[in-house]
């Protein structure tokens, strides 16, 4: 098998129901053997595009390839691809191994080789001896395994799982975060995973598409999805994000010299999308990238007096919201290494620090805060 | 308030107190009489107390009577199949293919807003000597004298009762499907099978518990059915219910009356079981 070339081809891929625009200019390569997910809010179509790899709804316009054929005349029962749902679908009627044998029965295997492979696909998910098993039996997380040994044990070019963790309890769900990604990386498929929870996209994913509105809006490593997204959306969707509205002083070809009201002059990376940034772009820092002291910080390109407006315990962090002349929103600083710095109160006059580097330009500035795609 | 109700249970018992005096004065009483009456025997005009299989011995032994019974469960049978079978498909409609459940389900009752007795009246006039089926048919010239073998004999029986039968099928069949989470289908789909292997695969192995109930509501009240072998049965549509209604009336032999009924109920409760055990499993068979 050839390596570099994409397993998966999305093209121009449009879905309507009746007027109504569920997916739209959707184009995406996925490579092979990585770890895909789809992030977005409730209702942008994330769950229509994945369907519409696996055969269960028709594009109104584009086509899909899958290892290079076209996908458009292939019914969903002969596409190289298989599917976790939601709700997992375990058949009531059958017990765990006849569920997981369930494909297999349709590929003209002698019985051993399925007993042989059933077993194996149990092994792998970890639920060896729970094959006499009825499908009521089960506790959420074991029918989370069954169905992922139901759709491995067919050998999918693609595995494609719609919100796989949603139904599980926070504990279960950080384990099984792990979990699917060892097994991803074990079988060497590629996985689509369909999500709206930004931290379990960016745990376990290789890369990720952020959706909004039936429009991919990014396709990016987690790392650079947080560290350099393409626009306010985008930004304030994989983590929290201080917004700065800023006037340009001057540019050069890769960065920006901007003013903001009340915190002065910064050089910002021009955004690395080629996002006009036009007369006022618009520019973010990451809480964490923020230094907040009582005295005014020494070694940071940019030191601003505030004063701390509201403060909000979270355990691992604290955020203190920092109130500055000149802006409207006060501005969050997250602090983890706390244990050993003072806590500043409400009203106390504070100073905050930051590094150029830290700031992220989000192209042109927007009044209703989201910048066109 | 003048009761206190101290705990759940007595709560629940006390609830439960109208329906268990209501069951067991128009149930359990009757029952018990007509088994009392099923050991004793008629004496001219009295009943001979005393306890014996008597009853049980000569109806054993009666050819007529076995003919019944067997005709009555063979009947039923062919009643239930042919509604199970008719009905499945319309619930299968409603369930999967149209958006307008409660239209359909709402036209699936409309029989029942007229009378038993007038449905089969009207089987009556489609399928007689000079009915509308044997008119129409001569008239189009499809046949030169009028059918004979439709009125008045077992098949009528069969097609009345599986008309009236059909939305006593059609609602439990219809709600077994609809309880079915979509996704399943669509992983029997995903899973690598055509329509036909998911339907047989999936969808029939998960509404037998809607056809096991639609069968046992029609089946046992059929067996004992005898308004419509009575009207459209003819001499060769007899049941075992004509029977029993001939030794409560004109032959007054209540405990042989009696004894066919206890006979009758327990033919059914057999056949009901091996029919309910067999269908389990062939459904568990399937994988
Ligand atoms: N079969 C359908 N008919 C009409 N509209 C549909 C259909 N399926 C989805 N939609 C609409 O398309 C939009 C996208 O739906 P989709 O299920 O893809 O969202 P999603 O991103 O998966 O959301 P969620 O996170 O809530 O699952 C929604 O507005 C939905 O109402
Ligand atoms: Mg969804």
């Amino acid at each position: 098998m050839e390596s570099d070339a994409p397993i998966v081809v999305v093209k121009d891929i449009e879905k309507r129901f009746g007027n109504y625009v569920a997916v739209s200019d959707f184009n995406l390569d996925l490579k092979q053997r990585e770890f895909f997910s789809l992030l977005g809010p409730s209702g942008c179509g994330k769950t229509t595009a994945l369907r519409m790899i696996a055969g269960f709804q028709q594009p109104s316009k584009g086509e899909i390839f899958i290892d290079g054929a076209p996908m458009r005349d292939v019914p969903a029962n002969l596409r190289p691809t298989n599917m976790v749902f939601q709700s997992y679908a375990i058949f009531p009627h059958l017990n765990v191994a006849d569920n997981v044998g369930f494909g297999l029965r349709k590929k003209g295997l002698s019985r051993q080789e399925i007993d042989q492979q059933v077993r194996e696909a149990l092994e792998m998910v970890e639920l060896p001896n729970l094959g006499t098993r009825k499908a009521d039996e089960l506790s959420g997380g074991q029918r989370q395994r069954v169905a992922l040994a139901r759709a491995l044990v067919m050998r999918p070019k693609v595995l494609l799982l719609d919100e796989p963790l949603s139904a599980l309890d926070k504990k279960l769900r950080e384990t099984m975060q792990l979990e699917l990604r060892r097994l991803q990386q074990s079988v060497g498929i590629t996985f689509v995973m369909v999500t709206h929870d930004q931290y379990e996209a960016m745990t376990m994913s290789d890369r990720i598409g952020v959706m909004f509105q039936g429009k991919l809006a990014q396709v990016d490593t987690p790392k650079r999805l947080y560290s350099a997204p393409l626009n306010r959306e985008v930004a304030s969707f994989v983590g929290s994000m201080n917004f700065l509205k800023t006037s340009l002083r001057a540019e050069a070809a890769d960065v920006l010299r901007v003013e903001a009201d009340g915190v002065g002059p910064m050089a910002v990376k021009r955004n690395p999308y080629g996002i006009e940034s036009g007369h006022e772009p618009l520019v973010g820092i990451r809480p964490e990238q923020l230094e907040i002291g009582t005295a005014q910080p020494s070694g940071y390109d940019v030191a601003v007096k505030g004063k701390v407006t509201n403060v909000a315990f979270y355990g691992e962090s604290i955020h203190y919201y920092v109130g500055i002349d000149g802006q409207d929103e006060p501005c969050a600083v997250a602090v983890t290494n706390y244990f050993h710095t003072v806590d500043h109160q409400v009203g106390d006059d504070v100073w905050i620090g930051f590094q150029n580097s830290s700031v992220i330009d989000l192209g042109k500035y927007q009044e209703t805060g989201s910048p066109g795609f | 308030m003048a009761i206190s109700l101290r705990s759940d249970s007595a709560k629940g018992y006390a609830l439960s107190m109208p329906a268990v005096v209501y069951v067991g004065f128009l149930v359990a009483v009757p029952l018990a009489l007509m088994v009392a009456h099923s050991f004793w025997t008629q004496d001219y005009i009295d009943i001979n107390r005393e306890l014996t299989l008597e009853n049980y011995r000569q109806a054993v032994d009666d050819p007529l009577i076995r003919l019944l019974l067997i005709r009555s469960v063979v009947i039923a049978g062919l009643v239930t199949g042919l509604t199970v079978l008719l009905a499945y498909p319309i619930a299968y409609f409603i369930a999967f293919k149209t958006q307008k459940k409660a239209l359909w389900l709402i036209l699936v009752t409309i029989p029942f807003w007229s009378s038993y007795l007038l449905r089969v009246f009207a089987w009556k006039l489609i399928l007689g000597y000079n009915g509308v089926l044997n008119s129409g048919l001569l008239t189009v010239g499809l046949i030169d004298e009028p059918l004979s073998f439709i009125l008045y004999n077992p098949n009528a029986v069969v097609l009345t009762l599986a008309h009236a039968w059909a939305p006593f099928a059609i609602l439990p069949i219809y709600v077994s499907l609809q309880k079915i989470d979509p996704s399943l289908l669509e992983a029997a789909t995903d899973l690598g099978n055509t329509a036909i292997e998911r339907f047989l695969r999936v969808t029939l192995p998960l509404s037998i518990p809607g056809v096991i109930a639609a069968s046992l509501i029609i089946f046992i009240p059929t067996v004992g059915d005898y308004v419509t072998p009575a009207l459209v049965g003819g001499a060769d549509g007899k049941m075992i219910a004509n029977l029993i209604q001939v030794q409560f009336g004109a032959a007054n032999d209540w405990p042989m009356g009696a004894t066919l009924s206890i006979m009758a109920i327990l033919v059914v409760a057999f056949v009901a079981a091996v029919f309910v055990i067999s269908l389990r499993s062939a459904g568990r068979r399937i994988r």
